[in-house]
């Protein structure tokens, strides 16, 4: 794509890349939930899964005759190649999935790695472990996804567990593959607690990625721990189900999960009825709370 | 416990039913969360607990809980004690 293709261009971008892609490209910044310039042809969006999302509901729903440019500032979500669109409205996620919410392109910065804060960097990397194990071990995958996100996961084990802009493709190649599949128990956990995790505890940093994070290396092992057949279905297909354990072991926290856990423990029966959690690999029940109130993690 | 008590406990945590409102003869549309998510729980819940192959096919086929029983009848499971 040329910039002449671009047409009339708006950029909206996370304030945390913005003076970096204002000294890198000379089409303005604007915000388009308030302050959208009149015959723009295509909209580039600069973020996280946060804005990338926004931008593709406003476009949806607001100017669906604009094109969309995504171009992600962090790995994790992997918006700009997923046909879903996640949103927090009122403390709760409002999800959506349809393929025509797929941008008309995802463009790859690579130096907008170095915007990226190590810690940030690597906690991010929970949400994109979690979209690549969940949607590996979804129900509804078949052979040939299952073959597909198992190279996936071993080019991502390649990379070291932190600041590496060849995430930014990885992630997006894991979110694209569990839309075609589903995610699970890890992702029903973070839609669920984010939302009253913030508003308990505004200063601890929670988000989606941090939960991803948190949750990724308990909820593995309890899947493991309560159907054998998820570790054969990993062998299966070349992979080493203890090696991805330990992946997951070094982006749990555990001060995080203690800090959580009361509200893990009051929500419960939310996280059972989640959209995501239903499709997890292992069936997820009422008295599984004792597993994550007892087990090695507390 | 028995199979059909193992079947009753498996429909509360599938469809998150309170254990009273379990009977053999419910049926698909009498139950909110037997929807499309309701399916794919109930696909897992059933080849964890009886250890038998149950094909999405066959998940989206069962209408009631007495298909249920009939299906997993046919692949050997016995229910009557």
């Amino acid at each position: 794509m040329k910039a002449a293709d671009l047409g009339k261009a708006t950029i909206w971008c996370t304030p945390s890349v913005s003076v970096y892609v204002q000294s890198h490209l000379s089409i303005p910044l604007s915000e388009p939930l308030t302050n959208f310039p009149a015959d723009t042809r295509t909209l580039i969006a600069i973020g996280g899964g946060y804005l990338l999302d926004e931008s593709k509901a406003w476009i949806q729903d607001k100017a669906p005759n604009v094109r969309l440019v995504a171009i992600p500032s962090l790995w994790g979500s992997g918006a700009e190649a997923s046909p879903i669109i996640v949103q927090n409205r009122n403390g709760a996620k409002v999800i959506r999935m349809d393929a025509k919410f797929l941008p008309f392109a995802r463009v790859i910065w690579p130096e907008l790695a170095r915007t990226i804060p190590e810690a940030r960097a690597k906690e991010a990397l929970g949400d994109c472990w979690a979209n690549a194990l969940e949607g590996f071990l979804s129900p509804l995958a078949d052979d040939r996804l299952r073959g597909d996100i198992a190279l996936l996961m071993q080019a991502m084990r390649r990379l070291p567990l932190g600041n590496h802009p060849d995430w930014f493709e990885l992630s997006a190649q894991a979110s694209a593959a569990q839309a075609q599949s589903s995610v699970g128990l890890v992702h029903g956990i973070a839609h669920t607690l984010e939302g009253p995790l913030i508003a308990a505890q505004p200063d601890q940093g929670w988000g989606h990625a941090k939960l991803c994070a948190v949750y990724l290396w308990p909820v593995t092992r309890f899947n493991f721990q309560h159907n054998n057949a998820n570790r054969e279905l990993l062998q299966k297909y070349g992979l080493d189900p203890d090696a991805l354990l330990k992946i997951a072991r070094d982006l749990y926290s555990d001060g995080a999960y203690r800090k959580a856990l009361p509200l893990l423990q009051s929500l419960w029966t939310a996280v059972l009825r989640d959209r995501c959690t239903r499709t997890n690999s292992v069936l997820v029940r009422a008295p599984h709370l004792d597993y994550f109130t007892t087990e090695a993690f507390v | 416990m028995s199979n059909l008590d193992k079947l009753k406990s498996l429909l509360v945590d599938v469809f998150l039913l309170d254990p009273s409102a379990v009977r053999m003869d419910l049926k698909r549309e009498e139950i909110d969360s037997w929807d499309s998510l309701g399916v794919v729980s109930l696909e897992v819940g059933l080849k964890e607990t009886f250890g038998s192959q149950i094909t999405p096919q066959e998940a989206m086929a069962i209408k009631s809980v007495q298909d249920i029983i009939t299906l997993l009848s046919s692949k050997g499971i016995d229910f009557s004690s």
